[in-house]
């Protein structure tokens, strides 16, 4: 027991000299580590440092949005945004984060430089998504993307980017619109209504391999 | 097989029976179900570990390990694992429980059992100190001289760092310290011999027969304190050093003792070198890597210093893929390590021979060297995070020694306490096993699993291995398990 206590006096001094480090902390319940520390330690674990995921199963951040980001953060924080992808893992992540770090988080990835993030997919695939982003599909109902997330999917305030976004990503969030109610206040459940799953393929596809 | 599977409709529903606290309190409310580095982080297990088969971790949880647990907030840093068991072995030495049941193998045999439980101390200390410390109680640890199974209190892993990470647009360099008690203990790579196989306490009711120095031998019986580095998430380097977990540092290896053997002793500190590249590409990730290790151990740990010593040269390689992509989770896993053994020549040299009427217990060295392999290899697929299935693949293998021809004297079914089970007459420990295994997650922190141990080779024989007929096939076991942690 002596031995336990002197270990733990040993790691209590080592813990109050080293207990706060401000510009490199991953600390996610402390107002004081700024937003962009956090995107640095703590997203760019799985967002890459500069927000070009390389998983396809974790979104793309590179000039995203930042009034997205910021939106998407708070949902998650007052789980509205319960898809399970991003309930596991961002529920407990944004969690005790304030409105300022989220805004600054937001900001650092919004100002990252989005990478081209080509596919194996076909050019037909390709070419029929890019048909869909901006023309839509009139007599399915089918509407053009392009309309809300802008001519080069650059996204605008809280439409999201799209351009170079990970196909899988995209399907999948796609499917949580049009499923489930794990996504609301958007006008996206209306929007992915009409859309088969050949349209969701070819829309994504295009949308990963967005010309730069 | 057909013998062993019979019972297992009636024994899984005293399986169940035992396990339903384990399934209910992993249904209990958020504070006492879930782990805590969960709890920490406040993310699901699936995060951290690959489609929820902990503990193999996902790219995210390897990072978390390698900055120290220190992502997310201090919480209540304790957590609690128990693991429930049925065994059935294939065919026991003595099939008449009144007869020497109790001395041979496994614990309990076709009786679920409270196998063992843990308690954790983990989690985040600062924003640079995190670690994890277990400790496990053994309920069927070993036998006393009335036959009868006594608990050990161990502690088992720990591992404790101080941690530091440089990040910027062009540079990514994690460094780090790690305290810990077991070599790879601190690897983050489910290759590593102290995370990648037999994980499930009691799944291999007769145990392999020998273990190199780096493939376990001398887990929780050491210290280290190691430096590691990784790099752009591309090269991880490090280099520790071990030494006996003796005096000061004994609170680390409870449960095992020098005085009284069960504890090995280092003649000096022991160097471990650790080297892995890294790459990450869609869903895909990948690490290759190397280890080693050249300890030098005492014959007799109860002996003083300047006794015969026995110097070991590990080297061991391996590597890991695994590919992540929601609703599909693929692992795979394979490890070879190399160990030399050079004898002290005070003992080694010796003319020996077997003598398999005296059945002699401990036989003179006739080798001044050894060698000892061990490739193990294991694939597993998991759906949704919850149904999951893995094949392993263990071949040991190494020279002939007189020293680990052991047999047993007299006729086996006279009773008594011993058994055949571990005897070896063929001198060599060759042992091949396949072990399919299949489980179900139904919640994130639970695990329900069967697994079925076939040998086609065991120490050093397909049959009669013990010089009483005893083939590897009889040590074939069926194991059902629920594996909870919260």
């Amino acid at each position: 027991m002596n031995k336990l206590l002197t270990l733990g006096i040993v790691v209590g001094t080592m813990s109050v000299a080293a207990c706060v480090n401000l510009d490199r902390s991953r600390t996610l319940g402390n107002p004081s580590v700024s937003g962009s520390v956090l995107a640095i330690q703590v997203c760019s674990n799985c967002h890459g440092v500069d927000g070009n995921s390389t998983s396809p199963a974790i979104p793309r951040l590179a000039g995203q949005q930042a009034t997205y980001i910021v939106n998407q953060m708070k949902t998650f924080r007052g789980h509205e945004r319960s898809d399970p992808a991003g309930q596991e893992s961002m529920w407990g992540i944004s969690r005790h984060l304030t409105d300022q770090q989220i805004t600054d988080l937001a900001a650092y990835f919004s100002k990252q430089k989005a990478q081209p993030n080509p596919s194996a997919d076909t050019p037909q695939l390709i070419a029929q998504g890019k048909e869909i982003f901006e023309n839509g599909i009139p007599d399915q109902n089918v509407i053009a993307c392009s309309a809300c997330h802008g001519p080069t999917a650059q996204g605008i305030e809280a439409f999201p980017r799209l351009a170079n976004q990970h196909a899988d990503y995209i399907v999948k969030q796609l499917n949580v619109f049009q499923n489930t109610q794990g996504r609301p206040g958007t006008p996206m459940e209306a929007v992915t209504h009409p859309l088969t799953g050949a349209h969701k393929a070819a829309v994504a596809a295009y949308l990963q391999n967005f010309p730069n | 097989m057909y013998s062993v599977l019979k019972g297992c409709g009636k024994t899984a529903a005293k399986l169940v029976a035992i396990a339903l606290p384990v399934l209910v309190a992993s249904y209990a409310p958020d504070t006492l179900a879930i782990p805590a580095f969960a709890r920490q982080t406040g993310q699901n297990c699936v995060a951290c570990h690959a489609g929820g088969q902990f503990p193999e971790l996902t790219p995210y949880g390897r990072l978390f390990k390698l900055t120290g647990y220190t992502i997310g907030e201090r919480n209540i840093p304790i957590s609690a694992m128990a693991v429930v068991t049925d065994t059935m072995v294939r065919s026991r030495n003595d099939p008449n429980p009144g007869g020497f049941a109790k001395g041979d193998f496994p614990a309990q045999n076709g009786t679920p059992i409270f196998n063992t439980a843990s308690i954790f101390l983990a989690g985040k200390v600062t924003d640079n100190i995190g670690g994890f410390a277990q400790w496990t109680v053994n309920q069927y640890d070993h036998l006393d001289g009335g036959g009868n199974w006594q608990s050990n209190t161990v502690s088992d892993n720990a591992d404790i760092r101080y941690v530091d990470r440089f990040i910027n647009a062009n540079n990514d360099v994690i460094v780090g310290l790690t305290f810990n008690n077991n070599p790879s203990v601190q690897d983050v790579w489910n290759s590593a011999p102290a995370w990648g196989f037999d994980l499930v306490p009691g799944s291999n009711p007769a145990g392999f027969p020998a273990k190199p120095q780096l493939g376990g031998a001398l887990a929780q019986q050491v210290v280290g304190l190691g430096a590691y580095a990784y790099w752009n998430k591309t090269v991880y380097a490090e280099l520790s050093v071990y030494r006996t977990a003796d005096k000061f540092w004994s609170f680390m290896s409870q449960g095992f003792d020098s005085t009284d053997g069960t504890r090995s002793r280092l003649v000096n500190n022991t160097p471990y070198a650790r080297i892995a590249l890294t790459k990450e590409w869609g869903a895909h990730n990948f690490m290759v890597g190397a280890m080693a290790m050249a300890p030098e151990v005492y014959n007799d740990p109860t002996q003083p210093p300047g006794s015969p010593t026995t110097k070991y040269r590990d080297i061991g390689i391996d590597a890991q893929y695994q590919y992540i992509l929601d609703p599909h989770t693929v692992t795979a896993q394979f490890s070879y390590i190399n160990e030399r053994i050079h004898y002290d020549p005070s003992v080694a040299g010796m003319p020996g021979a077997y003598d398999s009427l005296m059945g002699t217990a401990s036989q003179p060295l006739t080798n001044t060297t050894d060698r000892l392999n061990l490739f193990r290899a294991k694939a597993s697929y998991v759906y949704r995070a919850k149904y999951g299935g893995s094949l392993s693949y263990y071949n040991l293998s190494g020279s002939y020694n007189s020293l680990n021809q052991m047999g047993i004297p007299g006729d086996l079914t006279a009773g008594g306490l011993n058994n055949s089970v571990s005897s070896n007459v063929t001198g060599k420990p060759d042992t091949v096993a396949w072990i399919p295994e299949v489980f179900w997650i139904p919640v994130q922190n639970a695990r329900v699993g069967m697994q079925y141990s076939m040998f086609t080779k065991y120490q050093g024989a397909k049959n009669n291995y013990d010089g009483w007929g005893r083939n590897a096939k009889d040590n074939d076991a069926l194991f059902l398990y629920v594996w909870g942690a919260y």
